[in-house]
């Protein structure tokens, strides 16, 4: 009876690409949503149905039809999301279960719940699960969520410091693009938020953070003025364009796409970067890209980087220097003018100077926490560094605890240990200055150096003779002084003034 | 990031000799000690080097010196001034009050908007509210706990934490890379012996 009823509404579907029915549905939904986290992360063989009747090939659907356990997780899974917003789907999610029954008016609903969904995926959530309408209007807004995920994920990276979430931008964004019953100037928002993060236009991944910067409550302010909706408007029919390529294709295939490219595009541009001009966008630029931008803006912004301490706009306003600690103990002001199109409140000047201070720093931890590229939005990358961080900690007290196991006499034969390794060139690089600087602390030098260093010269007695050689080349190559020799000298500021300047 | 390279060695270098040097001075205060005893020692005299190496610049450095300063025994007292020998750790700690002082009103300021933004998002509606708020609560969530992680954080502000988790990272990798290498070249030196 499920068969004949997918039959019979796989006809009705071809209009209406989504199998959707009544009472099987909503226990199915409940069923799937069950098993949403067994098969989120795997591709449920009906799901791949459910692609095919997304791209309304109709019918190899056939009684088999298990409700549509998407391909959206894999999506997302590409996409590089994370648990982005458990509770807040948890919540949707109920309402999902049992709102979802009737089809056609629910279209705009199901759009609704579908997109309050679409980021619970990764995190294997929600207990029911819609059947998404495959319709080709989905089709896109999926792609374009997915996209805008991208988008928003730049957002993310230099977000107000209210933090604006990327999942509430992406959320409404995504409810904007489906229902066009959300009241009008917020659907236009949405749809600007959505064309933005459409991958196949080349509007910027910026437009999306700017469209997101709506969202944000403390950044209406800064909303574009007229002048850039014009260019939003500009995207907007590219981008319809691309919505009936959408439609075309395979559903899969696209969200994929869309996926890959919005996650190089959130890879390639990670800072927020402001639109000025339209269509064209800087993806590949780092944080010096204000540069770029007030070469086709009007307005330009003068910072001076991670040494920037205080902000003073032409209200004069706080001043950020307590922020930097010690580094400058002088204040110094950034003049900051206002953005064409932003606006000339201080607050907002100065908060978007702090956004964009904490999204360089971001940039930087990107690069030093490994795995950090893909994923770009604050509350992920937050999560990333705390791993790293934890995971740096734990290594060394396991490294010392295991140092702690092999060497019982708790001073390091360094001398041994660096004739052992000059062989193998491991410890080359970093002991040279050691093995010379324990020579002079005769009194608690291990009374095993000499015996090893002895048992080594038995054995390697040219490499003894040439490691004393070796040492000196290297100390006076790698070092850039000759005191480390004497181990009582450690102080070295003047050298260690330099590290403070590496970042 | 070239720079940083460059430095990094530089930085070894400089840790492994303090490093070293502290262990050298443990050794000498006490001649038999049990696993743990060394464990904590090597880890002590690490984490000093590691610190010592930011010359006090770094809020976490100096909250690692104050720390063990503070809660360890006289040895562990004169450990660290005689491994940081340098004067302007002293003078740094003092003003470090200070930066708390200044941390902690930026904190409440930040506090405090946050607030009004609450408020100002919950009269929106209960959409963004829902996603918005809880995506904001994910990540003050993990600040905190990043806050926790790194030493001396938690009176920082965001800007700031992200600097010193920056510092912080590097430090630590260096101090992870040597020891490692150090193990490494001491397993095999027990191995060949």
């Amino acid at each position: 009876m499920a068969g004949e009823d997918a039959t019979v509404q796989l006809e009705k579907r071809n209009e209406e690409p989504l199998n959707y029915r009544d009472g099987n549905m909503s226990s199915q939904w409940k069923l799937n949503g069950n098993n949403l986290t067994n098969t989120s992360m795997v591709i449920n063989p009906t799901s791949n149905s459910m692609v095919e009747s997304l791209s309304c090939s109709s019918d190899s659907m056939a009684d088999s039809f298990a409700p549509p356990i998407w391909n959206q997780p894999i999506i997302w899974q590409s996409l590089g999301y994370c648990d982005m917003n458990v509770k807040n789907n948890a919540s949707t999610s109920n309402t999902l279960g049992n709102g979802t029954s009737i089809f056609g008016p629910v279209r705009s609903n199901a759009m609704l719940k579908g997109s309050t969904f679409l980021p619970d995926f990764p995190v294997m959530l929600p207990p029911s699960l819609p059947h998404f309408p495959a319709d080709s209007g989905f089709i896109e807004r999926a792609a374009r969520f997915s996209c805008f995920g991208g988008g928003n994920f730049v957002d993310m990276m230099s977000p107000s410091e209210s933090l604006n979430p990327y999942t509430g931008d992406s959320l409404e964004a995504f409810m904007g693009n489906g229902s066009k019953s959300l009241p009008a100037m917020q659907s236009q928002r949405h749809e600007i938020n959505a064309i933005e993060c459409s991958k196949e236009v080349s509007l910027p991944v910026e437009l999306g953070t700017e469209g997101s910067l709506i969202k944000n409550d403390k950044m209406i302010e800064n909303f574009p003025s007229s002048h850039d909706e014009a260019k939003y408007g500009i995207g907007v029919s590219a981008h319809e364009s691309d919505e009936a390529k959408f439609s075309g294709s395979g559903f899969q295939e696209e969200l994929d796409d869309a996926a890959g490219e919005s996650s190089a595009k959130g890879l390639g541009s990670k800072k927020r970067k402001r639109t000025g001009q339209g269509t064209q966008i800087n993806v590949n630029n780092g944080g010096r890209q204000l540069a770029t931008e007030s070469a086709k803006d009007q307005a330009e912004i003068q910072q001076q980087g991670d040494q920037n301490q205080a902000l003073s706009k032409p209200g004069g306003n706080r001043d950020k220097s307590g922020s930097q600690g010690s580094d400058l103990p002088k204040e110094e002001y950034i003049h900051v003018r206002a953005r064409r199109g932003q606006a000339t409140n201080s607050h907002s000047l100065a908060e978007r100077v702090r956004r964009e201070k904490l999204s360089e720093r971001m940039k930087f931890l990107q690069d030093l926490v490994p795995g950090c590229s893909k994923v770009t939005g604050k509350a992920v990358m937050l999560d990333e560094i705390i791993n790293y961080v934890q995971s740096l900690q734990q290594q060394v007290e396991f490294l010392s605890m295991k140092l702690a196991t092999v060497n019982p006499w708790l001073d390091f034969n360094i001398g041994g240990l660096v004739a052992k390794d000059l062989q193998t060139g491991t410890i080359q690089a970093v002991l040279p200055g050691l093995g010379s600087s324990s020579v002079p602390l005769q009194g608690s030098v291990n009374p095993q150096f000499s015996t090893v260093g002895g048992r080594l010269r038995e054995s390697t007695s040219q490499v003894h003779c040439a490691w004393e050689d070796e040492l000196h080349n290297i100390i006076q190559m790698g070092f850039n002084s000759n005191e480390p020799l004497n181990s009582q000298n450690l102080s070295g500021s003047p050298r260690l003034g330099h590290m403070k300047t590496e970042h | 990031m070239k720079a940083r390279m460059g430095n990094s060695m530089f930085l070894k270098h400089e840790f492994l000799k303090k490093w070293i040097k502290g262990l050298h001075i443990y050794s000498n205060f006490k001649k038999d000690m049990s696993i743990l005893e060394r464990k904590k020692a090597i880890k002590l005299s690490a984490d000093v080097a590691i610190a010592s190496t930011r010359n006090a610049s770094t809020r976490w450095s100096r909250t690692v010196m104050a720390n063990i300063s503070k809660n360890e025994t006289n040895k562990n007292k004169i450990l660290v001034e005689q491994v940081f020998s340098d004067s302007g750790v002293i003078k740094k700690k003092a003003s470090s009050g200070l930066m708390a002082c200044r941390n902690r009103i930026k904190s409440k300021k930040i506090l405090r908007r946050s607030h009004i933004t609450q408020i100002r998002a919950r009269k929106m509606g209960p959409h963004a509210v829902k996603a918005s708020f809880i995506a904001k609560k994910l990540v003050k969530n993990r600040t905190q706990v990043l806050k926790n992680l790194v030493p001396g954080g938690e009176n920082m502000d965001e800007i700031s934490l992200i600097k010193e988790t920056l510092d912080y990272i590097i430090s630590l990798r260096v101090q992870v890379d040597v020891m490692r290498r150090l193990a490494s070249a001491a397993e095999h030196s027990t191995k060949s012996l």
